[in-house]
């Protein structure tokens, strides 16, 4: 295989790149590697490895979706808001990819919601609650665990007994809003 | 504290009987399962003062320490107190996150640790991204006990401490990426004959579809060095814990199988590329007086490929993990006679000599 870079050299070299799942692949020779320049100036990589070994090299830049900046970019535009707890506002919270405290996530619910979305897929936690919960909230998850069953059921055409976790998740429901208005 | 945390740390003992580890155990070198938790009432990590760091620093240790039997098995420290190269001992081996290094005012952890048994550990990080992390490494593939691990501390703390929680969003967290179950399952792999084979682009766009993470081996912002990858689940808000188990479980047995039908092709076919790349391997390890990390990781994977596809002669089977965890730079500082005299230059060489007395037939450290 000939270096693509002086069309001269047999290619020792050979770097495939992935960038946002699309790949480059380029194949050289020992002399131009070192115009080509790709390596990355940390210490750890030690050119004389590759111009000696052939080197598979592998360069990922995965859509990093945690990366503070990317994160934030679906936010609106930061307004002065600031949490009435931690006293952050919606710009702060941008820059650093961070919330102050837990009643951010109230008071700038709205702004965040789509972030969440974005990484969860979804804005309702399953999964274990902690033991010191109120009743309120313990029947909350026991609904919500089997609405999940009631869905599965369905899905796999057992209606009876979806039916049957239906009339529990009712008996459920009326117990939790008795007094309190039905969303 | 300071005289124990030597003597704990500078443990020559790890001379163990090679025992032909598993391919399975050879693909995924390590488990790291992590939950994330602040507690109620108190601002969370970037908006809190020094005070509330204290206070949450004495609510842990406090809570963490009642239950007796600890007290034995686990040891506290005050991040500022551990040495640069104690610290970057940590970091090497994944119980320290490189955040942690950073503005030490109240930082802490309380580890379950043994040098003997390198790649397991039980960890509670105090005051860094969040007021606590709960951390367990185990070697090979083993998320339900890394799990379990984490569960068991978690159940003596909640008890004392109530955790910040919102029926929507579940456990909340100082970053978004981490509500919900606040827990991320992350493995070490060891990937050459993907990536030699050319299959590392498809792989690459296939894990992320299935909604994980994947990162060079120093975790984020880092690149890809030894092919060694760290895959990590994305989604912890909407899924039950033991979904989470279940995905990443078969995900890394996908990965296995991926790995394993890509060695044993490269078995047959022997691509000349490939065998020139073990074999100038083997002649750079076997002559060499000095490599770097970074090198090292290189040769030692294509070593690995090398050993497993019946390419390579005169190399003895070792345990990849075990060597790059013998092989990191505070290991090799740490363990050595004189801290002080060890240069980049002095631990380079000693990494040289270890690399070659560990794979090498025969003693020829002379050439």
């Amino acid at each position: 295989m000939i270096c693509e870079f002086c069309r001269v050299n047999e290619a020792n070299i050979h770097l495939v790149k992935i960038i946002n799942g699309h790949s480059e692949k380029i194949n050289l020779c020992v002399d131009c590697l070192k115009d080509f320049a790709v390596f990355p100036t940390e210490e750890i990589f030690n050119d004389m490895t590759k111009l000696l070994t052939k080197v598979f090299e592998v360069d990922i830049k995965i859509i990093d979706k945690s990366s503070p900046d990317k994160l934030f970019d679906k936010m609106a535009k930061a307004d002065d808001k600031k949490c009435s707890f931690c006293g952050i506002d919606l710009a702060a919270i941008k820059s650093i990819g961070r919330v102050g405290c837990a009643n951010c996530y109230k008071d700038f619910k709205d702004s965040l919601i789509p972030i969440i979305k974005a990484i969860h897929e979804s804005g309702e936690h399953k999964g274990k609650i902690p033991p010191m919960s109120s009743m309120d909230q313990k029947l909350e998850k026991e609904i919500r665990d089997l609405k999940y069953k009631l869905n599965e059921e369905v899905t796999v055409e057992n209606f009876e007994e979806a039916a049957k976790l239906r009339d529990t998740i009712k008996k459920l429901q009326k117990k939790l809003y008795i007094g309190k208005k039905i969303n | 504290m300071q005289s124990i945390l030597k003597d704990i740390f500078k443990n020559k003992e790890f001379e163990r009987k090679f025992s032909r580890a598993s391919l399975e155990n050879q693909i995924i070198l390590t488990t790291r399962a992590r939950i994330a938790r602040n507690i109620s009432g108190i601002s969370f990590s970037s908006a809190n003062t020094g005070e509330e760091k204290k206070m949450i620093l004495e609510i842990v240790k406090d809570s963490f320490f009642e239950k007796t039997n600890n007290k034995s098995k686990y040891i506290f420290y005050m991040i500022s107190k551990l040495s640069k190269t104690q610290r970057s001992y940590l970091v090497e081996k994944h119980i320290l996150s490189p955040e942690m290094l950073l503005k030490l005012q109240s930082k802490a952890l309380i580890l379950k640790y043994n040098p003997q048994n390198y790649n397991r550990s039980v960890s509670v990080l105090i005051n860094e991204e969040d007021h606590l992390r709960i951390q367990s490494v185990l070697p090979g593939l083993n998320v339900k006990n890394t799990y379990e691990e984490i569960h068991k501390i978690e159940k003596i703390l909640e008890k004392k401490i109530n955790f910040s929680y919102d029926r929507d969003f579940g456990y909340l967290t100082s970053c978004p990426t981490n509500l919900g179950t606040a827990l991320r399952l992350s493995i070490i792999c060891h990937l050459p004959a993907i990536v030699v084979s050319g299959k590392i682009e498809e792989f690459v766009k296939n894990l992320a579809k299935i909604g994980c993470n994947i990162r060079g081996f120093f975790g984020e912002n880092s690149d890809v060095v030894g092919n060694l990858f760290q895959i990590s689940n994305q989604i912890s808000l909407g899924k039950y814990e033991d979904q989470v188990l279940e995905e990443m479980e078969a995900v890394c047995h996908n990965i296995i199988d991926e790995e394993k039908a890509a060695r044993d092709e490269l078995k047959v076919s022997r691509p000349i590329g490939v065998e020139d790349s073990v074999l100038r391997s083997y002649g750079m390890l076997k002559y060499a007086k000095m490599l770097t990390y970074g090198e090292a990781l290189e040769l030692l994977s294509m070593i690995k490929l090398g050993l497993d596809t019946d390419m390579v002669k005169g190399v003895k089977h070792f345990n990849f993990y075990e060597l790059i965890s013998l092989i990191g730079e505070s290991n090799i500082v740490l363990n050595s006679f004189d801290e002080l005299k060890m240069d980049s230059d002095e631990v380079d060489k000693v990494r040289a000599d270890i690399v070659r007395k560990k794979i090498l037939k025969g003693t020829d450290k002379n050439v």
